[in-house]
This record gives structure tokens, sequence and C-alpha cells, in this order.
């Protein structure tokens, strides 16, 4: 499925920022755990030896006194009541005579004494802190040893703590992000719609002063490049205006040349030779009409600013067809002067739809037969007798250079080039035949799209 | 009739001067819209022919001009610009009509005697008065049925005349008509050119009334 391009960017930024943002809360996060795991190891240490320290000092008397009252023979394991009155979980001790034996120690210290030294301070093994305490002239020491396990332990425990947090930080960062992007882009959904509207009919500059202060400057540089567009079109369409003036006036002065020529000349065959030149002549400027309404109708010259009443238009181009003399009383209005058919488009190029459409029914029409235009609340058609267009025949009238079956004296060109100037209004041109309504004929209905109030 | 052309295209202007002067009508031809403003403001033309795009301006600024100045000469405009926007802005400033280049010399002849029967109230191309025809546009005129030739000189005064059939037109108006035809004006040839008009289309159709001029009516 064809997902819309705005869509597409809208979902690329928020997932991107989504995933960048809230990829550095969490690593920040982490990285916070890690220091205060670190800051926790340390304080910890110093808390569980400071507590070491002091259990030692204040279990020693009671060893002490112990070993006054024992039986030298007796049990290592006969001060039972001083290990049930420690914390058995955490701490063990063992206590030894001045040669390293031991002769008192805890539950679940071992019979054989720990690998420090007998002298007064910490120690470690690899499985224990250890304080050690002398007494008696040091015949008497006391190891009190700290599993390191038990520390982890509680390193691990504060450390998972602090992350506990992340599991709400997480879709909370993701949620307010959307918010966030979704507010911030907004701006830009209006200055992407607002720049595409613009088209060949309305290069109008868009509104800055309401959009955020760091969009302006795309909104100028797009109404620079809009206004640099304005004037490209601009010479385009005059270059062909003075084109068609360069290239009308020698044409018309040969022909005009040619034609006085024939009247001047006695009957013979220099009048036929000069009719001749005069027949190639009036062609070669029905040509060139042609070909300059088409390089118009490439610079997409279909659509206009603002609305026009379209009905004087053609009222105007029928006019023509009654001043000229070949041609007056041919063309037939079906449709009155209060009819309006208001819509944005260029009147110059409706007017050359209007004639081509015309001069195609005149041409493929029978001769002397007459041309009707109506007028509808969205259509303007043009219908000519004569007999039926195949269908297969009718799509291919709208290409370049394609002429019906007939021997009449087109260019090819008429249709194709109302057809282009059509669709650039946004209508479209129907080719019926027979005419709607009738058995025969052939109609040429521009059906133009519904006038937006926007 | 006489009839100015402002062209600035010799190949095209020749033509056109030509092509009218074979019509039977007097024809002026300048160049530049400096000189049809003083043709125009010195001799009182039945017709202009208005190229639009001259050295010195646009037809259009004379046209309006004229117009201002309350000049009724019907004008039409010859034009290489063929856009709808361009004829509607021509018709608006004035123009009788508008025929766009390269045209036809015999569809100029048509539309310039169209746009004079409209100016003399009589659309219809042949001018029926009494037993007389008149067919301007063919230059052919038919007395009692039978075709009479006349020549150019004569042919202007007799448009000066049914242009507006009974109406008074001065000697000078005649004068003025038979000037465009080149050759010298005497102090008697208006008088020649009547008389030699009435011979041809029956001596009392044409009235004379001493110090104001002449009227064509039926015999």
């Amino acid at each position: 499925m064809l997902q819309q391009p705005g869509r597409l960017s809208r979902i690329s930024i928020t997932r991107r920022l989504i995933t960048t943002l809230t990829g550095m809360v969490v690593l920040f996060w982490l990285i916070a755990v890690g220091l205060a795991a670190y800051v926790m190891n340390h304080e910890f240490a110093e808390i569980f030896d400071g507590t070491l320290q002091e259990t030692a000092e204040r279990l020693m008397p009671l060893v002490l006194d112990d070993l006054a009252q024992r039986d030298p023979t007796s049990d290592p394991q006969a001060l039972q009541a001083i290990q049930q009155g420690l914390n058995k979980e955490y701490l063990t001790y063992q206590v030894l005579d001045g040669s390293g034996k031991v002769i008192i120690h805890s539950q679940e210290a071992p019979t054989v004494p720990y690998d420090v030294p007998l002298k007064i301070g910490f120690h470690d093994t690899p499985k224990y802190r250890i304080y050690t305490e002398s007494a008696l002239n040091g015949t008497v020491f006391l190891h009190v040893a700290d599993a390191f396990r038990n520390r982890r332990e509680a390193l691990r425990e504060g450390t998972v703590a602090l992350l506990w947090p992340l599991l709400l930080l997480i879709p909370a960062s993701i949620l307010l992000i959307q918010f966030i992007v979704g507010r911030s882009l907004a701006p830009i959904d209006r200055l992407r719609d607002e720049i595409g509207t613009k088209d060949s009919g309305n290069l109008a500059a868009v509104e800055s002063d309401t959009l955020p202060r760091e969009l302006r400057p795309i909104a100028r540089s797009v109404n620079v490049l809009l206004g640099r567009l304005r004037a490209a079109l601009e010479a385009e369409r005059e270059f062909t205006a003075n084109s068609a003036h360069e290239l009308r006036t020698p044409i018309a002065g040969a022909l005009a040349q040619t034609q006085r020529l024939i009247a001047e000349l006695p009957e013979g065959p220099l009048t036929v030779r000069a009719g001749r030149i005069e027949t190639a002549l009036a062609n070669l400027g029905r040509l060139a009409e042609k070909l300059l309404q088409l390089a118009r109708a490439e610079a997409g010259i279909g659509t206009g600013d603002a609305p026009v009443d379209l009905v004087p238009i053609v009222d105007a181009v029928v006019g023509d067809y009654d001043r000229d003399s070949r041609t007056a009383g041919r063309v037939t209005r079906d449709y009155t002067p209060e009819n309006h058919l208001a819509r944005c488009v260029d009147i110059d190029a409706f007017a050359i739809v209007v004639r081509n459409l015309i001069e195609n029914a005149l041409i493929h029409g029978p001769s002397e037969g007459v041309v009707s235009i109506a007028i509808g609340s969205d259509f303007v058609s043009v219908v000519n007798g004569g007999k039926t267009v195949p269908p297969e025949d009718l799509a291919g009238l709208k290409r370049r250079f394609r002429r019906g079956e007939t021997s009449a004296a087109g260019s090819g060109l008429g249709l194709a080039i109302a057809d282009k100037i059509v669709v650039q209004m946004g209508g479209r041109l129907d080719l019926l035949s027979p005419a709607s309504g009738e058995e025969q004929g052939f109609e040429a209905r521009i059906v133009l799209a519904p006038q937006t109030t926007a | 009739m006489r009839i100015l052309l402002v062209e600035d295209d010799d190949t095209l202007g020749s033509a056109v001067r030509d092509h009218i002067a074979a019509t039977v009508h007097a024809v002026d031809w300048v160049k530049n819209l400096t000189d049809a403003a003083n043709a125009a403001r010195s001799v009182h033309y039945g017709l202009i022919l208005l190229d639009l795009q001259l050295p010195d301006g646009v037809g259009i600024d004379f046209l309006k001009a004229l117009r201002r100045n309350a000049k009724e000469t019907p004008v039409i405009i010859l034009t290489a610009r063929d856009q709808i926007s361009d004829r509607i802005e021509g018709l608006n400033s004035g123009a009788d009509d508008y025929l766009v280049k390269p045209f036809d010399l015999g569809e100029l002849s048509a539309r310039l005697m169209a746009v004079a029967r409209r100016y003399s109230g009589s659309p219809q191309p042949m001018l029926k008065i009494g037993d007389l025809e008149v067919d301007q546009t063919q230059r052919r005129l038919m007395v009692a049925g039978k075709d009479v030739i006349l020549t150019g000189r004569e042919w202007a005064v007799l448009d000066l005349l049914v242009a507006r059939p009974g109406a008074m037109v001065s000697k000078d108006q005649v004068e003025e008509a038979l000037y465009a035809f080149g050759s010298e004006i005497e102090s008697n040839t208006v008088e020649v050119y009547v008389s030699r008009l009435r011979k041809k289309i029956g001596k009392d159709r044409i009235r004379t009334a001493r110090g104001v001029g002449y009227s064509l009516g039926e015999r």
C-alpha cells in the first residue's frame, strides 16, 4: 500500500526522535546507576568495615571472659551463647591462641584458621573480609569475618532498585516525545500543504508571518523560488506571444502579395501556380498558428488566479465566426447571456480550446452545416452534424497529427491542443459520436471540475 | 471611401494598399502612429485599418485617443495578436472589427464593407435605392437591372452618397474623397465627377443644394 509522503516523513522523524531521545535517556540513566553503584560499593565497604571492627572490639572482652571461665581442654565450640548473640548469617569469628591454634570459633566458621596473619587490622581472603583483634599481649587473637557475598548482595539489590524507574521512564519518554513532535510538526504540515497547492495557476507567495521563526527562512526561500518561477513562466508566455507576431506578419505579407499577384496576372498557367503558392501559404499560416498554440499549451497556460465567467469568452469566440464572411451564420448559440460558468482558468487558453473545437467542427462537419454551442453548469459542448465516427477512431482523435477518416484540410493538432489545455484546467475533453441526443454527428464536450470555494 | 492604412510592414502594407485601391477605394498608407495621428486630424476618413504593434507605440493607444476626441471613424484592427484578451481589449477600446494576420484579402474587403455598412445604418450587402442596386463589397452597380461600370473616383463619390441616403454630403467631403486618388483637385473637379456619375445613374438621382452639398434620392 502506498503511503503519503508527508505521513511517511512524519513517522520517520518521530521514530528517529523517539529512538534517539529514549536511547539517550536510558544511556544517561545507566551511567548514573553505574556511578551510584560505584559510590555505594565504596560507602558500603566503609560501613561494613566499621561494623566489622566494632564487632571485633566488642566481642573481644566477651571472649576473654569466656576463656577465663572455661576448661582449657573443652571443645572449641563452647561459646554457644555468644554465637547465638551474633548475626550468624553475616559474621563469623575464630579465637586463636598465640601459636595460631583455633580455640573458639562460631558455628559457621571453619575449624582451620583463616589464611591471614595474626596481626591487628583488616585482611582479605578470596571469600572474606576479616578484622583481627589481639589481647593479653598477643596471646589471644580474634578474627571476625564478613563474607564478600553479603556485600555484593547489598550492592546488587541497591543497584537493581535504581533500575526500576526505567520501566516507567521509557514509555513516558516515548509518549511525551510523540506529543511534542506532533505539536512541533503541525506548522510544517501547514507549510507543506500550502506549498502543495502551488501550480502554474497559483504561484502566489506562501504566508510566512504566522509560521514559527525556524520555518520562516524556508517560506522566504519558497517565495523567492515562486517569484523566479512566475517570471520564467511569464517570459515563456511572452516569448510565444512575440513569436506569434514575428511569424504571422511575414506570412501575412507573403499571402497578401500572392493574392495581389493572382488578381493582377492574366488568366493562365501562372495564376494556377500562384494559386498553389497561395494555398501553401494559407496552410503554412494555419500550421504556424497551431504550433504556437501547442507551444503555449506545453508552457502550462491553462489555469488562472481568479474565477472568470466563461460565457462571454465563448461569446467573443463565436462573434469572430459571425463576423467572418466565410463562416457567418454557421455557428449558433444554444445558450443565453444569462448562463454563467465561472472557473479559475486562463481566458486566452480557454478561448484557444473553444476556437479549436469550433474549427474542428466546421472543417469536419458537413460543408455549410451548422455548429451549435451549448453551455451547462459544468460543461461547454460543440456539436456538428455529419456521419458517426466509429468508437475505435474516437479515442485516437486526441493524438497529435491524427486525423479522422476525412479529406478535410485540418492540421491534426486542434483536438490534441484542446485536450492538453482542458486537462491543465482540471477538466476533461469528452468526444462523443453520435452527439448526445442525436442519431449521428459529433460532439466535443469540455467538462470542467466544480468551482472550489477556497 | 477614403481609407487610412496604418501598417509598418512593407510587404503586407503594399499588398493591402494595392488591394484596397483595386477595389476602387482611395487609400493613404502610413507606417507609424505619429503620421497616423496627423493624417486622422487633417482628413475625414471613411475607415481606418490599424496595426497594433508599430515602431512608435501601440495601436490601441491611438484608437483610444481617437475615441476620446469623439472621432467616430470606423476602425478595423489588423494584428498578429490572436489572444482573446487582446481582441476584447481592442473591441472595448472602440474598434469595430478585429482581423488576425494572416488574413485573406477578400475577407478584408468583406469586413471593410460590413463595417462601413453598419455605420451607414444599412447592414445589407446589397443596397437598394429605388431601381438603383449597389453592392459595395463586390463593387457592382446596377441601374434598372443593368450593370453600370464606374471608375474609382466615381465610386468614391457614390460611396459617400450611399453611406447615408438622403443626407447631405458637403463639397469638401467629396473633394477629400477624390483627393486621395492623387490627382490635382481643381475648382470644378467635384462638379465634373458628380456630373459623370449623374450621367451613369440618372440625372435626377443626385440632388444639389447650393452652398450645402449633394444628396442621393430615388428618381
